[in-house]
Order: C-alpha cells, then structure tokens, then sequence
C-alpha cells in the first residue's frame, strides 16, 4: 500500500515556525513468541516485525477533549501528581475533570497527539492481552485472518483508508509548557497500554523536544514518578547536572490551623495556602 | 521620632483581601455536569501593595512595593541576576521568559526623596516567576532577591504570593528545582523535596 506522507504546512498557533505539524508513519511492533518453561514446548523465538500505521499531530485541533479525557483514563492516568483513588483498595485514579482539561490544553505551548485506526488498535488488545506460546499464536494468526476474510467490504475498504485524526483513535499523547525563553516542562506524555513498547512514546517525547530546542530552548524538565522515570531515562533525560533538588508544594491543612484559610484539593491532596499578613491594625484590635 | 526609622506596614487594599478571605474549600466528591460555560477568568489580576514602609534617618522614605503585574525591565532584571550572581542570559531570552510567563512577581524599592522637589528613586529588588498551564501544573523559576535586602522575608513574601494565586486557580502542582542551598528555605515555605519518589528529570542534548 503506498500511502503519501500527509504533510500540510501549517502556521503554529505560538510563534512564526513553519513546519510539518502531521504526518504518517509506521511503527514496528516486535511479536516474540515466548517459549513456555518446559523442553518439550520450546520452540524457537519468533522475530516477526510488524508495521502499524499511526498518524502523528501537533495540531492542537485534533484532539477532542472528551477522547483525551477517555484516554487518561484508559492509562489510568491523573494529571494531578497525587492523584484520588476510586476506592481505597484499588489503584484506579478517578477520571480527569474536562474543563480542567481543556484548559490546560489551550493553555500547553505544544501538543502532540497519536492516533491508530481503531481495527488496529482492537487486533493489538488482543493479541497482548492474549497467553503467549505456539498453539495460541496458531490461533491468533488463524483469528486474525478470519478477521480479514469475515470483514465486508465497507469494513476492507476502511482498512485500506490512511489513518487521520478524523478517522482514528486517539492512543498517545503528550503536552509541554514553556516559556519560549528559557525553560519547558513536559506533562502527561501517555500511550495505550496495549500499544506500548513500540516506541510510540518516545516519539511523542523526541518530538517535543524536538520543537523545543527548534525554538532554542534546551532546558526541559519533566516531572516523574519512579514507574515513569526508566522511560524518561531511555528517552535521554537524566538527573539535573547542576544538582538540584526537585520539590512540591504539600502544605497541608493540619488541626491547629484555624480561622480563614484558603484551601484547595488537588487530586488526594488538600493544599493550605499560606495564612495572610497580620496587619497591624488588626493585631492591635485583637490585643485591645 | 527617635534616631532610628520606624517599620510600618501597611493596610492592603481592601476588596481584594476581603476577597480571598471567603476562602474556598472544595470537597466534591460527585460529579457535577455543568452546563453554563466556564468563567472565562484567564490571567491573575495584577495586584501591588506596599509591603514595608520605612523612615530612613535622612528623612527619605523607603517603600517596597511588591507588585503580580510583571513589569519588569529586562535591564534591571540583567542587573539584579549580576547582583546575586547567576550566570548572564541572553536578553531577549528574559524577556520572552517574562512576558510568557504564567505569573511575575516583583519587589522595587521606592525611594521617596526627604526635599519637596526631589525624585523618587526606583529600582528592582527581588523578583520570582512562574510557569503553568492554567490548570493543573505550575513551576516556579528564577526566585531572587537583591543580597543587600536579603534576610527580611522578601522571598518568602514573593514565594507566598505566588502560591497564593496559584492554589487560588486551584492550580495544585507546584513544583521548583532548588539548588541544595535554598533547599531549607523552600522546606520552610511547605515544600516537600521528592514527594513521594518524584523527581525532576532534564533533557540532555547528544551534540
């Protein structure tokens, strides 16, 4: 299938950089056939390297809220860093406000989104969430053309239509705030979990980094959890070479704290706000 | 009255105060599906206050005067990096910093002339940005208070306020990257240093 590269230039919405913002591209997914322990089972280790058609945007415009919404969820990912759990024993977040959402969408100075058809996406959560050895993957492979020749027509043409954001499924994302002067936070950089290990995620940080130092800013730092950090790490971040110590703000509201005090939620989090001045008016008032 | 000066501060406006004093606590835990659009409150209002007033034994008053609108002249923030001394930055780098920042916090020192006909003399003092994305996620850069006003709670004061409108637009990431020897001063100010195995991690460029 030779599909040209969908390349529109269009202005950015933040400076006058004109570029490329969408394009297709292919991923190659490894499928290894794991031997199970036994001698009698073991087979050899399969190499087959597929390609999966994914559309890759800056474009702000692409991404509906709602679907980035159900995408965080998918990945079971908050934006807030302490996020609220569903239930005490569960370790499912609760969903992303949306208009939170979309104001920190109008707000990000770049975006990159990832879509995948949905077939494909459907064939991957089966195939990983499937046990991997020999007779299995016989019957995946056996499934998977069955797919193929009991789709109708409608359905083959579907597969056979490139992959844009109109058509597409949401499946990777990620955002970055800066300056444009000197300094960029990266946020919410997430992939499906059934189409990880693909390189998409990296893709999506390389070309936020890539924007960024187009536009001379190389000092880009991006917040992490320890389950984050060993992606962060091979996508060619590492620790601050000047040393510095990485802190949050987590005053929280204790049982001596009284009178006024402006409080906020924040995931699990109930952030105290430093108390207001005295003044000394009023000090002079309460002594009186 | 006597030789030394007297430290008086000073009443702040009073709409604003009264304002943030209502307070607000959020505890939903329901889902409430609005339906009128969002209040379309973009930018923090830019606020100034005199914070210290003081009588200087020549008779001239001093005034610092901390002030959320960002007005900053890049020359003398330049000048006021030089003072504490960091590195020096292109200036045009600063200034798209400034004017694309979420928030600048500035302290100017005014000095009011103890002659009728004398001038005021302005200058920058102290200054703290923030970055943020209007929902969720902010990070404080660049906190810096001229050393020879340092040690009297300015950057507290900055850093404060800076918190205070953040969490006001219920912005509850706030994260900085302290160098180890303010780490203390930010620990004071409630600020945990890797909460919860969270780190900051840099970009490195493979030249």
């Amino acid at each position: 299938m030779e599909v040209a590269v969908v390349g529109g230039s269009t202005r950015q919405i933040l400076g006058s950089y004109r570029g490329k913002c969408m394009e297709l591209r292919w991923e190659r997914r490894n499928i290894r056939s794991k031997a199970k322990g036994e001698k009698e089972k073991r087979v050899s280790v399969k190499n087959k390297k597929e390609k999966v058609p994914i559309y890759i945007s800056t474009n702000p415009s692409h991404i509906n809220s709602e679907e980035l919404r159900d995408l965080c969820s998918a990945c079971n990912h908050s934006c807030h860093r302490f996020p609220k759990y569903l239930d005490c024993d569960t370790d499912v977040v609760e969903a992303v406000d949306i208009h939170k959402l979309r104001t920190a969408l109008s707000h990000s100075s770049l975006v990159v989104s990832v879509f995948c058809k949905p077939t494909d996406v459907l064939l991957y959560t089966t195939k990983s969430s499937s046990e991997i050895n020999t007779t299995s993957n016989k019957n995946i492979q056996i499934q998977i053309q069955g797919l193929g020749l009991g789709l109708g027509l409608k359905d083959l043409f579907q597969q056979l239509m490139p992959v844009t954001p109109f058509n597409a499924q949401l499946v990777g994302f990620g955002r970055a705030v800066s300056d444009f002067g000197l300094t960029a936070s990266i946020y919410d950089v997430m992939v499906i979990p059934s189409l990880r290990g693909m390189g998409i995620g990296r893709m999506i940080l390389k070309r936020l980094v890539r924007m960024l130092a187009s536009r001379d800013i190389y000092d880009i730092a991006a917040v992490c959890s320890e389950k984050e950090r060993m992606f962060f790490k091979a996508c060619g971040f590492g620790d601050d070479i000047l040393g510095s110590t990485t802190m949050m703000y987590s005053r929280k509201v204790s049982t001596y704290d009284e009178g006024d005090q402006l409080v906020i939620r924040a995931g699990q989090k109930l952030l105290l706000a430093p108390a207001l001045k005295e003044t000394s008016a009023s000090l002079k008032a309460k002594n009186s | 009255m006597g030789v030394f000066g007297s430290i008086r501060v000073l009443r702040l406006r009073a709409g604003f105060w009264e304002s943030i004093k209502s307070g607000l606590l959020k505890d939903d835990t329901t889902q409430v599906i609005e339906t009128s659009p969002e209040p379309q409150v973009e930018e923090p209002l830019p606020e100034e206050f005199v914070l210290i007033e003081k009588t200087q034994p020549d008779g001239a008053i001093e005034q610092i005067i901390f002030s959320s609108g960002g007005d900053v002249d890049v020359y003398d923030l330049q000048s006021l990096c030089d003072k504490v001394g960091w590195p020096r930055r292109p200036l045009s780098k600063l200034a798209a910093a400034l004017k694309n920042s979420y928030m600048v916090a500035t302290l100017h020192s005014i000095r009011k002339s103890p002659e009728p006909e004398g001038g005021d003399q302005k200058k920058l003092i102290g200054m703290a940005r923030a970055t943020s994305d209007h929902a969720f996620n902010a990070t404080i850069w660049d906190v810096l208070v001229d050393p020879s006003y340092q040690g009297q709670g300015l950057g507290k004061t900055l850093v404060e306020n800076i918190i205070r409108a953040l969490l006001q637009r219920d912005i509850g990431n706030i994260t900085l990257f302290a160098d180890s020897q303010v780490v203390e001063f930010y620990r004071n100010l409630g600020f945990e240093p890797d909460p919860e195995g969270i780190k900051g991690m840099f970009w490195y460029p493979k030249f």
